[in-house]
């Protein structure tokens, strides 16, 4: 009962997930007609993809001691 | 016999009246916690609104439970796709908690409507003559027993005084919510920022009477920016017995503009100057004026220097 998905497979998820964040932080800023009656705190947003793609870059440097 | 008479009958008289006035008394205390009750279950019902207005929440737990039980499976059956599955669920479930459902309107629509109440200052100081500054009055404590005729001393008023050298209104004239004051001459009025005011005070969550005047200025600045947005930079700084503010890019810059030519927003400051007024007035317990203001050339910054006054 191992989790099934090695490093590389969750740094992958995680750089994804990263640009997914940045680029939905920086879109809210701009289309407010279609997010009228929602608020998406946008700092907290930009504070969670940075956060991701710091733990994407930890992955990438455990990649590098640890090759396998 | 026949004097003795009236004393027998005066005393059950008095008794009477004795019972009377205490049944008054029950009735106007029975009457006051009435209202009170009424004003505590009206917090408690728009409280429970809130608690209750959060869909978003629900359809992050949606997400948030079966991501859980995904990333569960996917360690139990060793498989990598319900672990991206699980991983993906949990975390934008996660991000669903962030949104909140609010209305929005275009910042335009503030400044349009306080125009109108700025317009009518203007038009009754004009017609009365009146050359004199404004006097943020503050309050007395919303949980300090008052009798009826003296319960007009809550409400925050502001002062707008005939000649520059005005002494404060008296008591009385305050209570009864007097609109005209013959004595000094004036007039008063609820303040513009009084809204604003209650609105920070709701999202400060606290009570502003306990905080230390560097801290109000901190949470002032800190919610008119991030919670409300109001304006682009607010910088607050207390002196001893002054307040300087200085705003960059207020909703509310189209007031100080020489089209409007508003007179009374410069004694009586606009809708956020107002509220921190206000918030000042109720903090200190002195009352406060405005010193002066000065808008940049380009009609982007605000500077208002704002001044207790002792008693």
């Amino acid at each position: 009962m191992n989790f099934p998905l090695s490093i590389s497979d969750i740094g992958l998820w995680l750089a994804i997930t990263a640009i997914i964040l940045l680029v939905t932080s920086e879109f809210l800023s701009s289309s407010t007609t279609y997010l009228r009656d929602i608020v998406i705190d946008r700092t907290r947003l930009r504070l969670i993809s940075i956060g991701v793609g710091l733990a994407f870059m930890a992955t990438v440097i455990m990649r590098i001691f640890q090759p396998l | 016999m026949k004097t003795l008479n009236p004393s027998k009958s005066s005393k059950p008289q008095e008794t009477e009246e004795e019972t009377a006035q205490a049944e008054l008394s029950t009735t106007q205390y029975l009457v006051e916690t009435i209202k009170q009750l009424q004003t505590r279950n009206e917090h408690l019902k728009l409280e429970l609104l809130k608690t209750r207005r959060i869909p978003s929440g629900k359809i992050g737990l949606a997400f948030l439970v079966p991501g859980a039980v995904s990333l569960g499976f996917s360690i139990y059956t060793n498989s990598p796709v319900l672990a991206f599955i699980g991983l993906g669920l949990t975390f934008w479930g996660a991000l669903f908690f962030f949104a909140r459902p609010i209305k929005y309107v275009r910042s335009s629509l503030l400044d349009s409507a306080a125009i109108a109440s700025y317009t009518t200052i203007d038009r009754i100081v004009k017609d009365l003559n009146y050359k004199g500054k404004s006097f943020y009055i503050p309050p007395y404590p919303k949980d300090v027993y008052l009798p009826e005729y003296l319960k007009g001393l809550k409400n925050m008023i502001v002062f707008i005084s005939a000649n520059e050298g005005a002494s404060m209104p008296s008591i009385e004239d305050i209570a009864q919510n007097r609109f005209l004051i013959q004595k000094p001459k004036g007039i008063s009025v609820a303040p513009p920022g009084l809204g604003l005011l209650t609105l920070i005070e709701n999202e400060m969550q606290t009570d502003i009477t306990t905080l230390n005047l560097t801290e109000l200025c901190e949470n002032l600045a800190k919610t008119i920016l991030e919670n409300f947005q109001l304006a682009k930079d607010l910088k607050i700084t207390p002196e001893e017995e002054k307040i300087h503010i200085q705003i960059t890019d207020s909703i509310y810059k189209q007031l100080y503009s020489k089209e409007e030519n508003l007179k009374s927003i410069h004694f009586l400051g606009s809708p956020i100057i107002s509220a921190i007024a206000c918030a000042i007035a109720k903090n200190t317990g002195k009352t406060v004026t405005i010193q002066k203001d000065k808008v940049s050339l380009d009609g982007q910054t605000i500077t208002v220097e704002l001044q207790f006054r002792r008693e």
